[in-house]
């Protein structure tokens, strides 16, 4: 079994509802997303590059097979599940922040705040924070928790919480596009398996050697 | 616990499933997690039947709890203590809140009559039970009321002027069965999100041209863009449909026996030729028996002048052109020619090269894509907001029309016209609960309200305001005047219902808290997809708020008992919201036959059609079964909206006296703010040179989730005002800029982004921000509630009434600071 994620770029119409998906169910406060689209060459979102050319790029945890941020963990805290997701042990976490620097993807943050403090920043009624509203064990380890400690990094877990019970990651349930589907990589008849083939999959950055398992297919596709 | 949720195992945590309905009209089904009463999150409920539905739903639905629990939440009731738009209030309970506003209303209602009342609603099918109670109160009470199609001014007037209905759609799964989709002013990839999907499916499968001035994110997901000059579209549509006529590539038949091309017209005066006028006819005339709104045109076939009959659209075997001599009862003779060769005749000033000069397009483009759409059918146009607001805006409609007629692409799957925009359109027949016994209300449209004057026009004006589900004092205060209205006192009294402190709210007297839609019961049935289905109550109300069927039903109470008993007094308001619900589920006709509350509490249930598989697919039964144009637009009787349509065919020759004075007996391109900016000062050619577009945004839907902190979040908190590098740089102006957007007639501010997608001479604007967010200068203080005098020759309130022409405003752009 190895978890990976395909995302079709001709399908994605850049409405960034996996990002606040993602952060509704994932509890982020403010300023913090684990999953971002961009308009590639552009400044801003949704302000085309240039005349004539405009497509749109999710990027979150590439849940890489050679994870750089694994390898400069000191305390083991982030690690690859059964399955193939990096998953992050929040009781393990020191905040020392070097997988930070070591992501090429820029995907991971850092708690600065205070959680319960940080929701509040949204002026909340009566301390009212969202997401899911349990704390989640993943082979025992602590993965998710509403309301993370202070000085603790956090990203992307393919929504380890719903994947224990059988659920799509957030993202995936709430993307209106239909562009985006986790799978097994390792059965070449799942779906994301068939779906890569003649159609020029690609991962981001692999200059980097990372071996990322979030796969994009190119925009512009044709069918006719 | 009443709702249709699954239930959890542990009793602090449950599913409700209800359905996320703004004014998008998107009623989108979401599932809520109630987790020890309060929801944790929300997710699409993705239970349609058909899987292309699912997952219904976008990045507003997904963050509504960021409104629901929200720091503009209203919690109490509040009477106002300070200046109008102050925003200081003072905590009221419901008894001196409402009896404060009775009180106002009586006396109004004494000083000045019930029509000194205006009331409004918005998107009807957003919310029919609980929408239903002020429009039933509003009824009995006598008061005014301003239709939400003339409110926002979305009602495409090309609708009732060609096809005799108030509009008309595709499902989006629909979308899928055109061969060619041509996109005129709809960014649907931003703007209708769940539907987007269908689009690029109607892509792989057939092809999707889009042309806007602006290079939009749907051209950039189309097979290919026409970047045309703004409000040229008359003169494109005119030059394709030259091509395809000269060509032959029309469907003869169909135009033969569903439009109104092969009808006479009298050269002489314009008008059609009536049977009762020609000599060989008169006789048989009179004792044809045809309802009052129809008339007895004439044609030719087989060389014979024959009667059209208006009820019957059987196969005539007309001659579709032609021009004779026609022998008139009182002995005289008229030349005539038919519809068809009129057009012809219109058509000739729009040869290639014309067009092209016009529209900025290249004379090849223009007429391979004529060509490619005609040979690829069925033809689908999406005709939308940003194309249609504009003083000519019907014109515009109805040439673009003729693709998809001639065509013969009308009344099939994946065929046809559809506008997304507004969608007042109701869906079945709600008089059960909206319109009691002895109530009546006094229609006045939403710009004659603004203009002051206008048919049904109170005597003594609008006094006082009841609004909800709209914030007007942001979305409508054309230059003002309701601000102005509100500070001067002429507006005596002004009342608003919402869950959150909109703008509209600080200018009020009284404010009532209502609740979201994940706290009360109603009926959905919108556009798109054309499903009932339920909103249900995830938690309670929170703090004080009331639904508004209660809230209504206490107003109602206090202005005379009697009135109350038609909102189920005996009920509190849950059941009585399920009682009625019921209730229009048993009397909404064809549509909601067999349907139940019990059906709509496992799941969205697909309303009836004439179409195979319910599908909705306009004009079906027109074009299936030959029945007579238009079909029924609710809750107008079809004597209303059959007087567009005299022939009961689609009809593009118009021949009231004005159409005629007008030149615009058959669609033609007309100069853009000929009309509007150029005729009130002509000094305004080359003063105001940026048109100003007030665009959806992705992350409001109109007004709400303007205060929404996670979308805030991924806008940088900042409004924006998209320009052409170009434009930018000649005013000094770079990326980033505070830049202020003004005219003559107001003033708003926005951060400048260079966008090398939008064309020159163009300020884009994404509509829907709070004042509080412009520095307090609302971005419609720059609009005008300009009228078109053929929108008002016929009024049936939301089908045949004027069109906001939104887009009919030039300004210009200042750098105010880095």
């Amino acid at each position: 079994m190895k978890m990976g994620m395909v995302i079709d770029l001709e399908k994605c119409i850049g409405c960034r509802s996996c990002m606040v998906a993602c952060k509704q169910h994932n509890a982020q406060p403010p300023q913090t997303w684990w999953n971002r689209v961009f308009t590639p060459g552009s400044h801003r979102h949704l302000t085309p590059p240039a005349k004539g050319v405009e497509f749109f790029l999710p990027v979150h945890c590439q849940h890489c097979e050679n994870a750089p941020c694994e390898k400069v963990c000191p305390v083991g805290a982030t690690y690859h599940a059964e399955d193939g997701a990096v998953l992050i042990d929040y009781e393990r976490c020191i905040g020392c922040r070097y997988c930070m620097s070591a992501c090429p993807y820029g995907v991971r943050q850092f708690n600065w705040e205070d959680p319960a403090k940080a929701h509040q920043r949204s002026e909340y009624q009566e301390q009212y924070h969202y997401g899911y509203p349990e704390d989640h064990r993943h082979e025992g380890r602590l993965v998710y928790m509403p309301l993370r400690p202070k000085g603790i990094v956090e990203k992307c877990t393919f929504c380890a919480q719903y994947r224990d019970k059988g659920e799509l990651p957030a993202c995936v349930r709430g993307c209106p596009g239909k562009a985006r589907f986790v799978g097994d990589l390792d059965d070449p008849a799942s779906e994301v398996s068939t779906m890569m083939k003649g159609r020029n999959a690609f991962t981001l950055l692999p200059e980097k050697g990372t071996k990322p398992t979030v796969f994009y297919l190119p925009p512009k596709a044709k069918e006719v | 616990f009443i709702g249709g949720g699954e239930v959890y195992a542990a009793e602090v945590e449950r599913l409700v499933r209800s359905t996320c309905s703004p004014n998008c009209t998107g009623a989108c089904g979401f599932k809520a997690r109630v987790t020890n009463g309060r929801i944790s999150t929300l997710i699409q409920a993705a239970d349609y039947p058909e899987d292309s539905y699912n997952p219904r739903g976008c990045l507003r639905g997904l963050s509504m709890t960021d409104l629901i629990y929200g720091r503009d939440r209203l919690k109490y009731p509040l009477i106002r203590t300070g200046e109008r738009g102050s925003g200081e209030f003072r905590r009221a309970s419901w008894d001196e809140a409402l009896d404060y506003a009775a009180g106002r209303l009586k006396e109004i209602t004494g000083k000045y009559g019930p029509e000194a009342i205006g009331a409004t609603i918005q998107v009807p099918g957003t919310g029919y039970v609980q929408k239903g109670a002020l429009v039933a109160l509003a009824g009995l009470a006598r008061w005014t009321m301003h239709h939400g199609y003339d409110q926002n001014g979305d009602l495409p007037m090309f609708w009732p002027m060609t096809f005799g209905v108030q509009s008309e759609e595709l499902e989006s799964l629909e979308w899928i069965n055109a061969r060619t989709t041509m996109i005129f002013g709809s960014n649907v990839i931003q703007t209708r999100l769940p539907d987007a999907h269908h689009l690029l499916e109607a892509k792989r499968r057939g092809r999707v041209v889009v042309v806007d001035p602006d290079f939009c994110s749907t051209a950039a997901k189309a097979d290919e863009w026409l970047p045309i000059k703004a409000d040229t579209d008359a003169a494109l549509a005119l030059g394709m449909a030259r091509i395809i006529i000269e060509r032959k590539l029309y469907d003869a038949e169909f135009l033969r026996d569903f439009t109104d091309f092969p009808i006479l017209v009298r050269q002489d005066n314009g008008k059609r030729l009536l049977a009762g006028e020609v000599a060989d006819l008169a006789m048989e005339a009179s004792t044809r028996n045809v309802p009052e709104y129809r008339r007895l045109f004439v044609i030719s076939s087989g060389g014979v002048l024959r009667i059209l009959d208006p009820e019957n659209l059987a196969a005539t075997g007309a001659e579709l052109e032609g021009e004779f001599e026609v022998r008139l009862a009182d002995g005289s003779s008229v030349k005539v020619h038919t519809v068809l060769t009129a057009l012809k005749k219109v058509l000739a000033d729009y040869d290639l090269d014309t067009v092209a000069t016009i529209t900025g397009l290249e004379a090849g483009q223009i007429e391979r894509v004529a060509v490619d759409a005609a040979t690829n059918t069925p033809i689908h146009i999406i005709y939308g907001a940003s194309n249609y607001q504009w003083y000519n805006g019907d014109l515009k409609g109805r040439a673009l029309s003729l693709l998809p007629v001639l065509t013969g692409s009308i009344g099939k799957s994946g065929a046809g016209i559809s506008t997304y925009a507004g969608q007042y359109r109701i869906r079945f027949d709600l008089k059960s609960w909206w319109f009691p016994e002895g109530s009546q209300l006094n229609w006045v449209a939403y710009l004659h309200f603004l203009q002051g004057k206008g048919p049904n026009y109170p005597q003594h004006g609008i006094k006082a305001m009841v609004g909800a589900w709209g914030n007007p004092f942001d979305q409508h205060n054309m230059s003002n005047i309701l601000k102005d209205r509100a500070a001067s006192g002429e507006l005596e009294f002004i009342m608003t219902t919402d869950f959150q402190m909109t703008t509209s709210c600080l200018w009020s007297d009284v404010v009532f808290p209502a609740p979201s839609w994940y706290e009360k019961h109603d009926l959905t049935a919108t556009i798109l997809h054309p499903y009932l289905q339920l909103q249900q109550p995830a938690i309670k109300p929170l703090f004080e708020s009331r639904s508004e069927l209660w809230i209504f039903r206490e107003l109602a109470k206090r202005l005379n008992p009697e009135f109350e008993q038609h909102f189920f007094p005996e009920l509190d308001d849950n059941e009585a919201a399920l009682e009625v619900i019921e209730m229009l589920l048993a009397n909404g006709g064809m549509e909601t036959a067999g349907i139940t509350l019990a059906m709509l509490q496992k799941g969205p249930v697909r309303l009836h059609s004439p179409a195979p598989g319910d599908r909705q697919v306009p004009f079906y039964e027109q074009v299936a079964h030959r029945k007579p144009f238009p079909p029924l637009s609710y809750p107008a009787p079809i004597k209303a909206t059959g007087q567009f349509l005299r022939s009961g065919r689609i009809e593009f020759y118009k021949d009231e006296d004005l159409f005629i004075t007008e030149g615009e007996q058959l669609p033609v391109h007309k100069e853009t703010y000929a009309d509007t900016e150029y005729k009130v000062n002509p000094q305004n050619r080359g003063r105001y040179t940026l048109r100003f577009v007030t665009k959806n945004s992705l992350y409001r839907v109109h007004s709400t989730h303007s205060n929404n902190s996670i979308l805030l979040e991924l806008q940088d908190n900042k409004a924006k005002v998209f320009l052409n590098p170009a434009e930018a740089a000649a005013r000094g102006i770079v990326s980033g800029d505070l830049v202020q957007i003004h005219n003559d007639r107001g003033r708003t501010r926005a951060y400048a982004v260079l966008d090398p997608g939008c064309s020159a001479g163009t300020a884009i604007f994404e509509e829907g921000w709070w004042s509080r967010y412009l520095g307090g200068e609302g971005y419609n203080s720059l609009t005008f509630p300009w009228i078109k005098p053929l929108h008002e020759i016929y009024f049936v309130p939301g089908m045949w009434s004027p069109t906001t022409v939104w887009n009919e405003c030039l300004v210009d752009v200042r750098r105010m600071s880095a």
